[in-house]
């Protein structure tokens, strides 16, 4: 049997979209990387650009839409290099004005403009069929504002070289999933291009490999009994729910951060450091903390340009307060135009705001709690505290996802119950029935386990993985190879995230 | 102005301790400037080191994907590579020497394709034709390795294409025993079987006899897109540990297969098997019917018997006799010795027909036909269509009208070592000898071509 290289290519690109997870990715990265390090230094960041906008453009839906990604940056270019030329204050303002309105207009087009048209009608505001958003719209217009709003602010020097800047805007690893990278970062990466490190390769293709295994065998095994359950809550007891919901965080988490996982592993492969997105969210142990461990990028980039632009915490404390709710309703806004996510942020926000209020007083009652003084103890319980907390949140999240009634999930979350037994027995047999069975229950388990323990305190597995001896480093290679051959979910590579 | 006697004091010098002012400064060493075209070799140098090194790193996971091909290979659940599960399983049972049950459900074809495909060794000689080989064996053959490759209705492309499966996995038998049915000459559409596998016959007649077909390279990509695809893996890895150590094996879909090993004595089963040398064997009842049941079978069989294959058949085809005598050369030029065999129609059937010639012209052409051709090319045949042309023949030697059992074949093949040693030493039967009969007698016609002027055919012994 003779096999061609035509018979090759139509094999690979009988998708129309080049997902993350499919093996037309990993060729045309594969690729990248090569044709990347082959090239002189200076050319790469040019060859780079080129590479994502092919990926960009790979897509059929996303090739009328390029514009808009190439205006983004432009126009963000065009401001920021006024911003920093000119002197006048007006101009300056104008500029920033100029740039932060057509981030949040492009973002509000594609976003919000059905949802407002519904809502508010008219022939002006008339529902748009098709009306898809470019790929990676939140991420790429976020970091393109954040680098007009540096320039402004005196954090970032300007930027003349065009096309270096399009590669911070469109660098293809950030496009699906994020995570929202800063350009003083970038910056100096950009404009000199690391030397090939085998190091670092073999660390980014850990890394990598690390957030397949996490996305494809542990996220979207999981998805199938959080699928079960949130496709028809009506039927489903209080058991299930809670069981879903706890394992909605899970497999959000495994989810998402397999996702950076990939952006970060493939980033440093090509020679770049992009932003940790998650810091060992599960172990924080304030809801706050929380915050500040999960969806690093985001979470800072409303800290920093909409928190402290709202005065931060130095202010009057019920100001300080509503700031908090504004920036976790901004988040929720920013993840769609569904009013679950609104509520979702609003219900974020009360918490957090709850939380700093509280702070103090819970300070001085725990001095007189008698179980925190078993260090073990506290610390065990207000991760526990944090992460149902965390839970009880996602529930309107997960409601937006798999669209169904938050209030009702609420509202049979304590029906049900049969004893510790006999809830175990219709979450476990919900479970098997999921297909989740066999020896599928175990690896999970073990595979969270691993994960968690891997990235306890935020360790970075891509470093951590070149410090091991080379036998217990090949045994992870492998079994992570294998995880995914035996067990993981082919077939199901979008990304929850993807589509923010 | 007179001079001072003192010196002007020299302006203060800032010391710098530690600074690099303190030191007298070091020549700043230029850097010496290298040629472009060591530059260009030492960062080539680089990148081929540095390529090479990862690139062998990858190659550390290839044998997990090795690995994956290999399994989906092997166990392949949907039989896109093994055939399908079901005749698999039957010719894994055949070649552990077991006789299997429910040969009425078999996929013969299939069963024939994989049988050429999975056995170890290379049968000594191995029998093609249609039902009316099937009761050829390793007894009546007097080979131990020989395996009845025959199909039920096979027609030319069937009994072509089995060969030709062995010679394409490299085992070309010694010898070919073709029990040669009428339609083989035939070059209608009526003389083809639905079942039997086109393609296969088109790629023999395009790639071996050179015979132009429509016939076109299947497109094997979907098949190495399964082998590269983890969820058919995934599938395997399922099927493999459910069906593990199983006494009843599963298909794709959860179904039993039903084809296991016969158990107790095959003499005497209810339902027909196939032997582990592919003969079949047929139920106890139908193998012990009484001359008259069989008589009777004969008798239905008379008025469908052009359906069989020969509707129309009215002269024999060109196209057919060239495609059989390529044949037959081709499976010389592998050093296959054929040996053609001429099952007898039941009695009461061939006297049937023999009342109605002129609705079976085609049919009585083709014996006399071969007979001529085995004579020029000393082709070794055995028996005939006609069955008073066999000297002891028996009703009671018949399963029905069309089949031949056992003790019928006893009486006019003589086993294929006896065949090779007579084709060897040169003491063949001369084939025009027999005269098969092609119509009634007719007191006031000359006697036909091998009758005797009494009226008697002259008969082929054993």
């Amino acid at each position: 049997m003779t096999i061609t290289w035509e018979q090759v290519l139509a094999f690979l690109c009988e998708d129309q979209t080049m997902a993350i997870t499919s093996l037309l990715f990993l060729a045309f990265f594969a690729a990248v990387a090569l044709i990347n390090y082959a090239l002189p230094r200076v050319l790469r960041p040019y060859f780079l650009l080129a590479a994502s906008y092919g990926f960009f453009c790979y897509d059929p839906v996303n090739r009328p839409l390029v514009w808009v990604i190439a205006a983004a940056t432009v126009l963000t270019w065009l401001c920021g290099l006024i911003i920093g030329k000119v002197r006048a204050k007006p101009v300056r303002v104008l500029a920033l004005a100029a740039s932060v309105g057509f981030g949040i207009g492009i973002l509000v087009y594609y976003k919000y403009w059905n949802l407002l048209a519904d809502t508010v009608g008219g022939s002006i505001l008339s529902h748009r069929e098709n009306l898809l958003a470019p790929l990676g719209l939140s991420y790429f217009t976020f970091a393109a504002m954040s680098y007009t709003i540096d320039v402004y602010k005196r954090r970032c020097r300007v930027e003349t070289n065009l096309l270096h800047y399009a590669l911070f805007v469109s660098f293809f690893p950030t496009l699906i999933n994020g995570p929202i990278e800063r350009y003083p970062q970038m910056r100096p990466q950009i404009q000199k291009s690391r030397r090939f490190s085998y190091g670092r390769c073999a660390g980014g293709a850990f890394r990598m490999l690390w957030g397949y295994t996490k996305k494809m065998v542990l996220a979207d095994n999981l998805s199938h009994y959080v699928s079960l359950v949130y496709g028809d809550v009506g039927s489903m007891s209080g058991p299930n729910l809670v069981a879903a919901t706890v394992l909605f965080a899970v497999q959000l988490y495994m989810d998402f951060s397999g996702c950076c996982d990939i952006a970060l592993g493939a980033a440093r492969i090509l020679g770049y450091d992009l932003i940790e997105n998650f810091q060992s969210p599960f172990e924080a142990r304030t809801f706050n903390d929380f915050w500040r461990r999960w969806h690093i990028s985001m979470t800072s980039w409303f800290r920093d340009y909409v928190y402290f632009s709202l005065g931060g915490s130095r202010c009057a404390p019920w100001r300080h307060y509503l700031n908090i709710v504004i920036v976790f309703v901004c988040s929720g806004l920013w993840h769609g135009a569904d009013w679950r996510y609104l509520a979702w942020g609003l219900f974020t926000g009360l918490l957090a705001a709850f939380g700093v209020m509280t702070a103090r007083a819970r300070q001085r009652i725990n001095r007189y709690n008698p179980l925190y003084r078993m260090g073990w103890f506290k610390v065990f319980w207000q991760c526990l505290f944090t992460n149902a907390l965390f839970c009880l949140t996602l529930v309107f999240f997960a409601s937006a996802i798999y669209n169904t009634d938050p209030f009702a999930v609420y509202g049979s979350l304590l029906q049900g119950w049969d004893g510790l037994t006999g809830s175990w027995a219709q979450v476990s047999n919900l479970i098997y029935s999921s297909g989740i069975d066999g020896r599928l229950p175990v690896v999970l388990l073990f595979g969270c386990f691993v994960v968690f323990a891997a990235e306890h305190k935020g360790r970075s597995v891509a470093r951590w993985i070149r410090q091991q001896v080379w036998p217990l480093r090949w045994t992870l290679y492998y079994g992570m190879a294998a995880a995914i051959l035996f067990f993981a979910a082919f077939g199901q590579s979008a990304f929850i995230y993807q589509q923010y | 102005m007179a001079k001072s006697p003192t010196p002007i004091p020299a302006p203060p010098v800032k010391i710098h301790r530690g600074a690099p002012g303190s030191a007298p400064a070091r020549q700043r060493r230029r850097r010496k400037k290298v040629n472009p075209f060591v530059l260009f070799l030492r960062g080539l140098a680089r990148r081929l080191y540095f390529g090479i090194k990862t690139a062998f790193k990858f190659l550390l996971f290839v044998p997990v994907l090795v690995f994956m091909v290999a399994f989906s290979y092997n166990v392949d659940r949907s039989g896109l590579f093994q055939g399908a599960l079901a005749p698999r399983r039957i010719v894994d049972l055949m070649l552990q020497g077991y006789d299997v049950t429910n040969f009425e459900q078999m996929d013969e074809r299939e069963v024939v394709q994989l049988f050429a495909q999975d056995v170890p060794e290379t049968p000594e000689a191995i029998g093609i034709g249609s039902s009316r080989v099937l009761q050829f064996n390793r007894e009546n053959t007097g080979v131990e390795s020989f395996f009845n490759m025959g199909v039920t209705g096979a027609d030319v492309r069937d009994n072509m294409t089995s060969y030709y499966k062995m010679v394409t996995y490299g085992k070309a038998p010694k010898v070919l025993l073709w029990s040669i049915d009428p339609w083989v000459f035939y070059g209608s559409e009526a003389a083809f079987d639905a079942r039997a596998d086109a393609d296969l016959y088109n790629e023999f007649l395009t790639k071996v006899l050179n015979v132009p077909t429509d016939y076109e390279e299947p497109d094997k990509v979907e098949l190495w897109k399964a082998l590269a695809d983890p969820a058919y893996f995934q599938g395997n890895v399922d099927y493999y540990i459910k069906n593990r150590g199983q006494a009843t094996v599963t298909d794709d879909e959860g179904n039993t297969i039903e084809f296991n090993p016969v158990e107790g004595d095959p003499y005497n089963q209810t339902t027909s098997i196939k032997r582990s040398d592919g003969s079949v064997l047929y139920d106890v009842a139908f193998r012990n019917q009484t001359e008259d049941q069989i008589r009777t079978l004969a008798a239905e069989a008379c008025m469908s018997f052009n359906s069989v294959h020969m509707e129309g058949f009215d002269e024999l085809s060109q196209t057919q006799i060239q495609a059989f005598d390529s044949f037959v050369r081709y499976a010389q030029s592998q050093g296959t010795t054929v040996i053609l065999v001429l099952s007898p129609w039941h009695p009461y059937l061939y006297g049937y027909l023999l009342t109605e010639p002129e609705n079976h012209k085609g049919f009585f052409q083709v014996e006399n036909w071969l007979r001529q051709y085995c004579a020029d090319n000393n082709v070794p045949i055995y028996g005939s269509y006609d069955p008073a042309c066999i000297e002891g023949l028996q009703e009671t030697d018949f399963f029905d009208g069309l089949h031949c059992g056992g003790t019928g074949i006893a009486r006019f093949f003589p086993g294929i070592p006896q065949a090779l040693s007579d084709l060897q030493n040169g003491t063949l039967a001369n084939p025009l000898d027999v005269h098969p009969r092609t119509s009634l007698e007719d007191p006031n016609a000359q006697p036909a071509e091998g009758e005797t002027p009494d009226g008697e055919v002259t008969q082929q012994e054993g």
